[in-house]
This record gives C-alpha cells, sequence and structure tokens, in this order.
C-alpha cells in the first residue's frame, strides 16, 4: 500500500489532508491521538520522491517532532515542545512521510492497557468497548482504523505487538539497534526498541527500510548494512524449521485461540515448514515478568529523573528547587508511574542491588540462553501473541499470578530480553475482534522474519486489514 | 596531646576538548550564560550519551604521566540523584571501571621527596553552575557536560605543606600536558580535601572531614593547618569530631560546616545502558602516549643535561611554564644558559611583577635578551649599562640600538663642551 502511495504522486495533498480529516473524525470515538497535525504546511515543503512520498503516517507520542508538543501520554509532559527531532522523524520527513497524529500512549511507555494515557484511554476500533491493548496503543488504532498505513511505536515488554494483536496488524520490533532510539522518550534503555505497525509485510518491509541503520547519536545502533527487504521478501517455507513456544501453548485457555494456532501451523507445514514442539525451563518463564518488571522499572525510574518541572515540562511552585521537583513529579505523574519508581528505585539501592536488580540481569541471561539454544536448531520461535481477543475496557478479572497471565500475556518480552526480532501478524476473527500470532527470529535476520510472517498472511488472507468503526 | 593526621585528595579537573563530554555542543569559559548547551546538555527527553573521544585520550594522557595503569575497556555508569544543577537526574561517571588505577606522584617538600599515590582517575560529566541570588537561583548550562577527570589520591598526605605540593605538582603536570586549565579560581580545577587526625602513634583512624572548594592552591596548605588545629582542639577538649562537610573561608581563614553526614548517600550505582563498553585500540593508546607533550620532570632532566643548570633554578624556571618556554627561546641566541636563567629570574621577572605583567605579555624579544647578555659577555657594556637599558629593552627596544643611541647622544653631549 506505501508504495503505491508513495507512486501516486498527483494525489499526495488529497490523501493527506483526508487522513488528517479522518483522524480528526474518529478522534471523537477512538481518542487515539493526542495530538492532530494539520498538514497544509508539511505539504509545501515536501522532497522529491522517497519511500514513504506523501505518505500520510502517525507518530506515538513518545517521538520527539520539533515545534510538535510531544507528552508520551504523561501530564508532567503535557506542554512540552521539543527543539529537535528524533532520529526517526528525520529519517521519515527524508522519505517523503507527513506525519497527522501524535498518537496515545500508556504514560511514559508503562502499562499494557493504554488506559493510563493523561488524555484518558484509547479505544479499540474493532470494538469501542475494548482496549487497544498499550502501550502504544493509539499508534495501532490509527493504523487498524485506516487512517494511516504506518505508525511508530516503542516496545520495552511487548507495547507494540501486543496492541498490534488487539487490533489485527501487523506490530514489528525489529533487532535492537536495527532503528535508532535517539529521541524516543524511554522507558527502559537496555529494553527499548522503536518499531512500527502496517497492515501488510510488505509495507513492514519498507518501513523498516526507511527507519533502519546507524545513528552516531545513538551508540547502541548498528553499523550493519541494511538489506533491501522487499526484494529479499520470500515466503517460501522449504527447509524453515519453526518452534512452537510449547510453555505457552500449554497455557492456553481459550479454545478458539487454540484451534486458530494448531491450524496455522498445520498450514505452514503444508507450506513445506518443519514444526517442531520447543519448552524452556517453566521456573524461567514464570520469573520472566518479575525479571522484566525489575530491569525495566530499575531503569524507567533512573531515565524519568530528568523529569522534575525545572527545565522543560509541567513546573509547580514550591519554596526551593527540591520543593519544586517534589511538587512538579508527585502531580505530574499517575499512580502506576509512581508505584513503578518507588519498586526501581527500591531495587536499585546498594543492599538490594545485588538480590533485586543483578540478580534480574543473571535470569535474563538465562532466558537469552535458552533462546539461543532454541534458535540455534530454529529459524522461528511462535506463538499466539495473546489468550483472548483485547480485554474489555472495564476487565478486572486478570489474575496476575496465574500461568496464564505470567506465561501466555506476558512471553514476549524474550524479544526485548535478548533484543531479536519480534513481530506480530494477525491470525484469526473472534467475535469480530482479532488475535495476532508473535514470530521471534535471531539477531538482525529480519529477512526470515518477514518471509515467514508473509508466509502467514498468505495463509490468512488478512493483508490489509482495516476496522470499521461504529 | 599530638597529633597525626591523614589526607586524602580528590581533584576534579576540567578537560581541555572541543566539544563536551557526552555531546556535540561546544565547551568554553566566560561565554554568556546557556548559549554552550544543547538538548543533551539540558537533559531533554530521549536523548542520549556519545563519548566525546578527545576526552578519552586526554584521560589517558593523565593516567600516562601518573604512571596509572590504563583499562583499555571504557565503560561508564551512571550515578543517581536529584539536585538542581544535575540536569538527567544522574551523573554518567565511571564508578565500577575507572580508567585508570594504581598511580604515583612525586612531592617536594621541606622534608626531601615523598611519593603520593594515586588510587584512580575516572571520567564523568560536569554539572550546571548555580547562582544563588537573594529570592532565586540562577543556572547556567554552559558548564554542565564539560568532560572531567577525578583524580582520587591514597591517604598519604600528612600536613598542608604535602597536601599543597601534591596539588601543585598534580597541577604542573597536567598544565605540561595541555589536558586541562588547571585554573583553580575559575574552576578548571577544584579540590576536596578529606582529613582526619587522631593520635600519633594510633593505628586507627579519627573521624573523616571534608573541605570543599578550595580556591587556590596556597588555601588547600592554609585550609589544612586550620583544620588540623581546629580537629586538635576538640579533641583536646575531649569533644567529639563529627562527619562534616565544611568549606574554607579565605577572609577568615577558617573552615565553616556545611553540612553534618547522616550516613552516607546512595547514589543507586547502576551501568549506563546507553553507552555500550568501547575496547581501546592498543595502537591508539600508543600513539597517544608516544605524542604526549613534555613532562615537567622530562624537562627538568634535559635542563639538567643540556644547560647544566643547577637544581635550584630549574625547579623555579619549570614552575613557570611560560617562563621556562620564554628561557628556551633565548637559548636559541644566547650561550650562556645561567646567565639568561638569572636575567629571567631576577631583573626580567621583577620588572614583570612591578608592571603587572606576565612573560606571554610582555613586548620583550627573547633574542634581544640574548644580544644584551652577549654584549655583557663580550665586554662590550658592564653589567650597570645592561641595567640601565632594563625598561627600553621590556619596551621591546633592540638592545644594540639603545645602546649605540646612548653613546652617540653622549659623545654629541661631549662633542658640544668641546669650545
Amino acid at each position: 500500500m506505501i508504495k503505491e502511495m508513495a507512486k501516486d504522486v498527483a494525489n499526495v495533498k488529497e490523501r493527506c489532508q483526508e487522513a488528517y480529516q479522518k483522524a480528526v473524525v474518529l478522534q471523537e470515538k477512538l481518542n487515539d491521538a493526542i495530538t492532530l497535525v494539520d498538514p497544509s504546511e508539511q505539504l509545501e515543503s515536501l522532497p522529491e520522491g522517497g519511500l514513504f512520498h506523501g505518505v500520510p503516517i502517525a507518530l506515538k507520542d513518545n517521538v520527539s517532532t520539533k515545534g510538535i508538543l510531544t507528552t508520551a501520554g504523561s501530564r508532567i509532559l503535557s506542554n512540552y515542545v521539543p527543539v529537535f527531532d528524533a532520529e526517526v522523524v528525520t529519517k521519515l520527513k527524508k522519505e517523503g512521510a507527513v506525519i497527522i497524529a501524535k498518537a496515545s500512549m500508556d504514560e511514559l511507555a508503562m502499562g499494557g492497557t493504554n488506559l493510563t494515557c493523561y488524555t484518558g484511554p484509547s479505544l479499540n476500533p474493532w470494538d469501542t468497548k475494548r482496549m487497544t491493548g498499550g502501550s502504544s496503543g493509539g499508534s495501532a488504532a490509527l493504523v487498524a482504523s485506516g487512517v494511516v498505513p504506518m505508525a511508530i511505536g516503542s516496545d520495552t515488554g511487548d507495547s507494540i505487538r501486543k496492541p498490534a494483536s488487539f487490533c489485527g496488524i501487523v506490530g514489528v520490533k525489529p533487532t535492537y539497534g536495527r532503528i535508532s532510539r535517539y529521541g524516543i522518550i524511554p522507558y527502559a534503555s537496555s529494553l527499548d526498541h522503536v518499531g512500527f505497525f502496517t497492515r501488510s509485510i510488505e509495507d513492514a518491509c519498507i518501513s523498516l527500510q526507511a527507519l533502519a541503520g546507524r545513528d552516531d547519536r545513538d551508540m547502541t545502533s548498528s553499523y550493519r548494512e541494511v538489506p533491501d527487504y522487499l526484494s529479499l521478501l520470500d515466503s517460501d517455507l522449504t527447509d524453515k524449521k519453526i518452534a512452537i513456544f510449547g510453555n505457552v501453548q500449554d497455557a492456553l485457555t481459550n479454545e478458539t485461540t487454540k484451534d486458530l494456532f494448531t491450524n496455522l501451523m498445520k498450514q505452514l507445514e503444508k507450506k513445506g515448514a518443519k514444526v517442531d514442539v520447543f519448552h524452556f525451563s517453566e521456573d524461567l518463564m514464570k520469573a520472566m515478568l518479575p525479571t522484566y518488571y525489575l530491569i525495566a522499572n530499575c531503569e524507567a525510574t533512573s531515565n524519568h529523573s530528568n523529569l522534575d518541572g525545572i527545565r522543560f515540562g509541567v513546573h509547580e511552585k514550591g519554596d526551593s528547587m527540591e520543593e519544586i521537583m517534589t511538587n512538579s513529579r508527585t502531580k505530574g505523574f499517575g499512580l502506576l508511574i509512581r508505584k513503578r519508581f518507588v519498586i526501581g528505585s527500591y531495587g536499585l539501592f546498594e543492599e538490594n542491588q545485588e538480590k533485586l536488580f543483578k540478580k534480574a540481569q543473571k535470569v535474563r541471561r538465562l532466558i537469552v540462553d535458552e533462546l539461543n539454544e532454541c534458535l540455534k536448531e530454529y529459524d522461528c520461535l511462535i506463538a499466539p501473541a495473546s489468550n483472548d481477543i483485547a480485554p474489555l475496557l472495564n476487565d478486572t478479572s486478570r489474575d496476575e499470578l496465574s500461568d496464564g497471565y505470567l506465561i501466555v500475556e506476558n512471553h514476549m518480552v524474550i524479544g526485548n530480553f535478548s533484543g531479536y526480532p519480534s513481530m506480530t501478524v494477525p491470525m484469526g476473527m473472534m467475535d469480530g475482534c482479532p488475535i495476532g500470532v508473535n514470530l521471534t527470529c535471531r539477531a538482525f535476520d529480519e529477512v526470515t522474519m518477514f518471509g515467514i510472517g508473509k508466509a502467514i498472511e498468505d495463509i490468512t488472507g488478512y493483508k490489509d486489514l482495516t476496522a470499521e468503526v461504529k | 596531646m599530638e597529633y597525626q593526621a591523614t589526607i586524602g585528595i580528590e581533584i576534579h579537573c576540567e578537560l581541555k576538548t572541543n566539544t563536551k563530554m557526552f555531546s556535540g555542543a561546544p565547551c568554553s569559559f566566560g561565554r554568556k550564560a546557556n548559549t554552550c548547551t544543547n538538548e543533551i546538555d539540558l537533559g531533554q527527553p530521549g536523548t542520549m550519551p556519545c563519548v566525546n573521544m578527545e576526552a578519552v585520550a586526554k584521560a589517558i594522557e593523565a593516567c600516562t604521566a601518573l604512571h596509572l595503569t590504563i583499562d583499555p575497556l571504557v565503560k561508564f555508569d551512571r550515578k543517581n540523584y536529584y539536585y538542581s544543577d544535575l540536569p538527567k537526574g544522574f551523573q554518567i561517571t565511571q564508578q565500577f571501571h575507572p580508567i585508570g588505577r594504581d598511580g604515583y606522584i612525586m612531592i617536594h617538600t621541606s622534608e626531601g621527596e615523598k611519593k603520593i599515590r594515586i588510587n584512580r582517575i575516572h571520567m564523568e560529566e560536569d554539572t550546571a553552575k548555580q547562582f544563588h541570588l537573594t529570592s532565586k537561583t540562577l543556572l547556567d548550562y554552559n558548564r554542565a557536560g564539560t568532560p572531567l577527570i577525578e583524580i582520587v589520591s591514597e591517604p598519604d598526605m600528612k600536613n598542608g605543606e604535602e597536601a599543597q605540593a601534591y596539588v601543585e605538582a598534580l597541577r604542573q603536570t597536567l598544565l605540561y600536558l595541555g589536558v586541562s586549565d588547571v585554573k583553580m579560581e575559575e574552576g578548571s580545577m577544584r579540590c576536596d580535601v578529606n582529613i582526619s587526625i587522631a593520635p600519633k602513634g594510633s593505628s586507627t583512624l579519627g573521624t573523616k572531614n571534608e573541605i570543599k572548594n578550595i580556591n587556590s592552591i596556597s588555601n588547600v596548605g592554609k585550609a589544612i593547618e586550620y583544620e588540623i588545629k581546629r580537629q586538635a582542639d576538640l579533641l583536646d577538649r575531649g569533644e567529639e569530631i563529627h562527619q562534616e562537610t565544611r568549606r574554607y573561608d579565605d577572609k577568615t581563614g577558617e573552615t565553616i560546616l556545611m553540612r553534618r553526614k547522616e550516613g552516607t548517600v546512595d547514589y543507586k550505582f547502576f551501568p549506563e545502558p546507553n553507552i555500550v563498553p568501547i575496547r581501546l585500540d592498543e595502537k591508539w593508546i600508543q600513539n597517544i602516549q608516544a605524542n604526549m607533550n613534555e613532562l615537567p620532570e622530562e624537562r627538568e632532566k634535559r635542563y639538567a643535561e643540556t644547560y647544566g643548570l643547577s637544581q635550584h633554578d630549574i625547579k623555579i624556571l619549570i614552575g613557570n611554564k611560560d617562563m621556562s618556554e620564554f628561557f628556551e627561546e633565548v637559548m636559541k641566541s644566547a650561550k650562556d644558559a645561567k646567565n639568561v636563567c638569572n636575567w629571567l629570574l631576577s631583573d626580567v621577572s621583577g620588572w614583570l611583577n612591578k608592571h603587572g605583567e606576565t612573560i606571554t605579555t610582555t613586548k620583550l624579544q627573547p633574542q634581544n635578551l640574548a644580544k644584551l647578555i652577549a654584549m655583557i659577555d663580550d665586554g662590550k657594556i658592564s653589567s650597570k649599562q645592561a641595567k640601565e637599558v632594563v625598561d627600553d629593552l621590556m619596551e621591546g627596544k633592540d638592545p644594540e640600538e639603545v645602546i649605540k643611541e646612548r653613546v652617540l647622544n653622549k659623545s654629541r653631549m661631549l662633542d658640544s663642551l668641546i669650545p
């Protein structure tokens, strides 16, 4: 879709204005944007050509945009206008992309519901009584509802791949270091990835092509050459070895999800893939969520120490610098954020580091070691992205200590622990709502990941799937 | 009672680099407030650090000059604390893997030569500068992110004289290397002194006090002598010494309590996730080491060998780097080093002091000084005559011309006397 749009130079203005208008209309129903950006000005100065020439796009609101409000979904940044563009914005602008929205997100990208944004929850375009998932929920909703063909998200635990499942689209988290993080308001630096949503694998190929590459401002970004993903796209599964994530499959409780997944595996076999079941140590799997929380919260509490109301952001009054900082932070953050900062701070205390923060890093290493074992043998690890379709907005039924929750709802964090490429593709529909399947491949092997993703897309026929918002 | 003092010193030195430690913003002193910063120095969300290799190279020079073992794997850590001068809410430093460990420097005091061990040198970034006014605080972020090295000594010093000699020796070494401006009065070199006293012969250390921000080298000695006396008086009176941070007031010559330390602060150090460890190339390090500026002790040796000057003269000359360099300029056209040295240290220095100038601001030309000395040596003029032309010499005039003129004038005067 992106390729066709970029070629259709004659309709650039009309297309972008239409997308913007559609976003304005849908905002009433979905609340999936924090800022809507009138594209008129950008349309005046579009560069010649480019992979995204005249293609309307959306950015998660933790992507810094020069001169455009960037809140990261938090009250403390609700007046923050950056003086610089994130590297991905620079790249997209160079390719001719037109920004029409800064999308809703969970506050500071923490949370998997998109209910914690300071502007309120963003709603699922397939069923507005349901969540989009988070933290990149607004971006997912804007793509799923057909407003834009691509939106940038960020993924620290599964913040792109979970909402992609709930919104019935492709959600890609490439290898750590593949896309520069410069200018992305962080959550947890060692787990943070920049990624994106599209409605087809081809569009995903083009998007990564445009976004990937070394950036000297992000020391963790890779020097590796960026392959031509689209021309290398090959859905042939002959000799491809696929490992089913056994622990996840075992813990599934939703029969329809089980059936959809089993069926898909059969189809992949039919196409020539060798499909086996791979089991990780159950103990490690149950430790995944606590390990994630510790590392993420420890890094987050440090990363967000700059939000003090002194140089930027919402400034609360106080009699001393210390009081200003305390008041700004107390009023500026939501309850969940403050809770996570406390946990993170606790984990970093000198007397706790050994048994908490450092131990979590050791467990992270063990989990990645097992993943390496798996991927030594297999090209891809596969599992449903969730047990079920998107939860209802008022759903409070989840039991955070059940296997279903610990394993099925959190297994995708393995892609963040390892930094390996991981993506969600639509797998099927239930009660008019989508559910996705997740693939994780070897480091920098996005080509294989897209190939298998394309095979799945061919099987399901879920290409350019768009929700009709009621 | 008699007491013995144990003194350790931490020195922060701003490195003289073109740009900041982790950002591309320029480093400069004395520019208009908040004009030398960018989004990284201001800790804007989403910005990321990028290691300035020029700073790493300068730190390596400092480590080499001070005989430290260099860790070729460069890593950084976060030191987390909230303070209004700290933009990110953490400082990027090297807690766990300092660039250099276990070095030393030789100092000279009235008791002779002594080796002071250096525990570590690590790289870090500077904070913003605060100006506290009566009703508000102003912040200048030009300094934020400036590369620093922190040089941590072992507690090897026992009095103010040794401490002062240590700071002076470090200052001289870093100045010769050219890695820092080392100006204590401008804050490009900052000195924190840790000091404790215990009864003479005691094997346990007393309670440690820290004296911060001493603004000149001579005040290092003064502050320590005051502090030793203050603590001794307390102990003599049977009072307890609290662990305190104090500052030196150079007007009263006293140390003043800033804050009492209630346990140590937990800085929650952890490795900086946005900086990948950098493996330094062995050849790169060697290349830096091979191209370092001459160090004071190397210059001392050379002066002894080349010019045959006395140790005393050499020390004084080298103590003033600019003067020493001027000396070498003069020596390009002079023969007798001893005479040149004497002239520089007596007549020239005297004149400069009297006129409030320095050897770098003076109009004095090195070859002119050489000429004047040659004229004395050749017996063309007397020492007395030479002293008479010092003013002219210092104004940049050629002594030959000046003397010729004077002789001519004299003969004209004599001529006119002849009837």
